[in-house]
């Protein structure tokens, strides 16, 4: 029905729904479009503008600018600072992913079972269902052979050559053309974001959707959340337009991703003792392998390759990443002409990342002007981890003949051959010595049994409160060892599911 | 200021071998750009960077001179140093320094013409108003 973006004005944007939905990326999204197909009046209010396919930019800079949560500059503090990558836009993540869909592994609702007392039987059953729904609803497929690419194609002859389980990439994309641009979003209008998809379906069956909004705080009296408010905000300028007010007959979902909703039940007075903490991640590190002839990963899809050989032992994943040129000159180790004259090899370079199923824990908290701030490390275990990643993935370079692997380490030479794959062996373990990027995000609202040791329960709703859930990565109480985005939607389907069977 | 932050985008990427440097890829309008569009932390973490390149030629190649006054060949021996070094700040610090580089002159299209990649389309910077 009625889409809001920037406004101006003194007068305050008055609303009143069945629900409102915070945030629009794999969670908000999911729920949202939930919600109006079961009949309910929903809002979505959203932080970032809401950009179409044409508005895409091409560039990094207008991807930072654009789509990317603080132009993509939070970074953990620790010991190192490793960069915390996130969206902020219509659509949210799902906008600037790689749109890789993988099931939620049976061996993680044991894991709930055991660690925060999950004791729904039916839990995995019902997540599978509607995982099954996703994917006929997203036109989820493995990467059509002809948008592969050099570096796909050669990363599974890789894992073959070696005997280790490797495949080809199932994704929310209907068509991909294999143009490498989905971090850029996607301008073919190919990937399956919720901004292309169930945000426009909300809109369609009579929902409200209010973009450039960010939600300051939650309106509640007496642990009774009645819903949101706060300013516009402009895209370009972030000037501060009119003020919001989204009243929710029913209930407030807050899916505003992992950093931003813990900030907003802070911010909100609605602090716990478990907000913010739990924080979990997969982190990544990426390895460059040389080839004789061109890979161009400028060509095929972003990641059209993975390998879970080792998601139990040691904990990794591995996976192919074309990145653009930009971000390769900062990637690349060296600086003036030594860099120039790597980087002039662009097109025979091939990315390869290994994330780690981390055990790690770190927290969120308010930072400097009450941004987000994550304080994480990686333990002595993630980093060996982290180690063996980089030494799979230069035996997989060096079965399909790269000449060189470039793993970025500091201490090491910038260039290994197959003969020196013991130098990595011995690598530091100085989470400051490695190049590791934090994508895959869990945790700060955390979902348990115990209120005390959890923000809120299994169907999401916060402990101590009435009329407030959550539905995003935020909830998730451990690491996956896969890729998030799947779980996430299909919790968050449950979470909407629910809270229309109990009519509330 | 601008001035300088550009020579530091050149420093990092200089011209090699009919490639052209980021200081070819108009780092002045780049950089203008970047002042008026970027967030505050993100441009204060660059300003910043990039002072630290400019200052710590003394810790590098041990010469108490502003990396603008460096000769060609130890400004490069300066930043190589930097992406070497044992003070992890330093290395951050060209990190920084490189990304922003990255962002300008890998989206340049006579660089792109120069490595045999497709020129990128100019961003429209829009959004649905309706
Ligand atoms: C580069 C990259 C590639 C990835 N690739 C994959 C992949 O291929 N497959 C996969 O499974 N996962 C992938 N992920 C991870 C996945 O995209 C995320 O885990 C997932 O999108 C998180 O969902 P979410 O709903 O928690 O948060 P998001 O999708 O980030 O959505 C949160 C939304 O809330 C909005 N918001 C924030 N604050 C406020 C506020 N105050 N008021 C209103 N709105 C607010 C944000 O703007 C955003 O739109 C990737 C992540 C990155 C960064
Ligand atoms: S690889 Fe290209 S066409 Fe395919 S989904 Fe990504 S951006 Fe779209």
């Amino acid at each position: 029905m009625t889409h809001y973006a920037y406004q101006t004005g003194r007068e305050t944007l008055e609303l009143e729904v069945d629900y409102v939905v915070v945030g629009s990326g794999a969670g908000g999204g999911s729920a949202a479009v939930t919600l109006a197909r079961g009949g309910a009046s929903v809002a979505v209010v959203e932080a970032g503008a809401w950009r179409d396919p044409e508005d895409y930019p091409y560039t990094l800079y207008g991807a930072f600018r654009d789509l990317f949560d603080e132009w993509g500059s939070s970074v953990t503090m620790g010991r190192a600072l490793s960069p915390v990558l996130q969206a902020r836009t219509m659509g949210g993540t799902t906008v600037i992913n790689s749109a890789i869909v993988v099931r939620t592994p049976g061996d993680i609702f044991q894991l709930w079972k055991d660690q925060v007392g999950l004791d729904d039987p039916d839990m995995p059953e019902t997540i599978w269902t509607y995982q099954d729904q996703i994917e006929r609803e997203l036109s989820v497929c493995p990467v059509p052979t002809e948008s592969m690419g050099r570096s796909n194609v050669l990363a599974l002859q890789a894992a073959e050559n070696l005997g280790i389980e490797g495949h080809v990439i199932e994704r929310s994309v209907k068509g991909c053309l294999g143009q490498a641009q989905c971090l850029q979003g996607c301008r073919a209008g190919r990937k399956q974001s919720t901004n292309v998809t169930w945000i426009p379906e909300v809109r369609r069956r009579g929902g409200t959707v209010l973009s450039c909004a960010p939600v300051r705080r939650l309106m509640h009296t007496q642990g009774r959340v009645q819903g949101v408010e706060g300013h516009f905000v402009h895209p370009q300028t972030r000037k501060k337009g009119s003020r919001f007010q989204v009243r929710a007959r029913r209930a407030v979902i807050v899916a505003a991703s992992v950093t931003h909703s813990p900030m907003i039940l802070w911010r909100s007075g609605l602090k716990t003792p478990a907000l913010g903490k739990g924080f979990r991640a997969h982190p990544g590190t990426a390895t460059l392998g040389s080839f004789d002839d061109p890979v161009d990963m400028t060509v095929g899809a972003t990641q059209g390759m993975a390998s879970t050989h080792f998601r139990n032992d040691p904990g990794l994943k591995l996976e192919t990443l074309n990145m653009p040129l930009e971000l390769i000159a900062g990637r690349l180790a060296g600086a003036g002409k030594t860099l120039m004259d790597r980087v002039q090899n662009y097109r025979n370079l091939a990315l390869w990342v290994a994330a780690v199923r981390a055990q790690s824990v770190g927290t969120i908290r308010p930072g400097i002007g009450g941004k987000p701030q994550v304080f994480y490390t990686m333990n002595k275990a993630d980093m060996l981890r982290l180690r063996q990643g980089s030494i799979q993935l230069a035996h997989l370079f060096f079965a399909v003949g790269a000449k060189a692997i470039m793993p970025g380490v500091h201490g090491l030479p910038y260039a290994l051959g197959p003969d020196q794959i013991h130098l990595l062996e011995n690598a530091s373990l100085d989470p400051r010595a490695w190049t590791s990027i934090l994508t895959h995000l869990f945790g700060g609202c955390t979902m348990g049994a115990e209120a005390g040791k959890s923000v809120c329960d299994f169907d999401g709703k916060v402990h101590g409160t009435e009329g407030l859930y959550v539905a995003d990565a935020s909830i998730i109480p451990s690491v996956l060892g896969v890729n998030p985005q799947h779980t996430i939607m299909a919790l968050s389907r449950r979470i909407a599911t629910r809270l229309m069977e109990r009519n509330l | 200021m601008t001035a300088l932050f550009a020579f530091c985008l050149g420093a990092v990427l200089p011209p090699a071998d009919g490639l052209p440097g980021a200081k070819d890829c108009d780092p002045s309008g780049f950089l203008r750009r970047l002042k008026k569009e970027s967030p505050l932390v993100f441009r204060l973490s660059f300003y910043l960077s990039a002072w630290v390149l400019v200052i710590s030629p003394l810790i590098t190649v041990f010469l108490p001179l502003p990396a603008f006054l460096l000769p060609k060949s130890l400004l490069d021996a300066h930043v190589m140093r930097m992406s070497r070094s044992r003070l992890y700040g330093l290395r951050q610090a060209l990190l920084m320094v490189k990304t922003v580089a990255g962002m300008c002159w890998g989206a340049d299209p006579q660089v792109r013409r120069a490595l045999g990649l497709k020129p990128y389309g100019e961003d429209p910077g829009t959004w649905r108003t309706d």
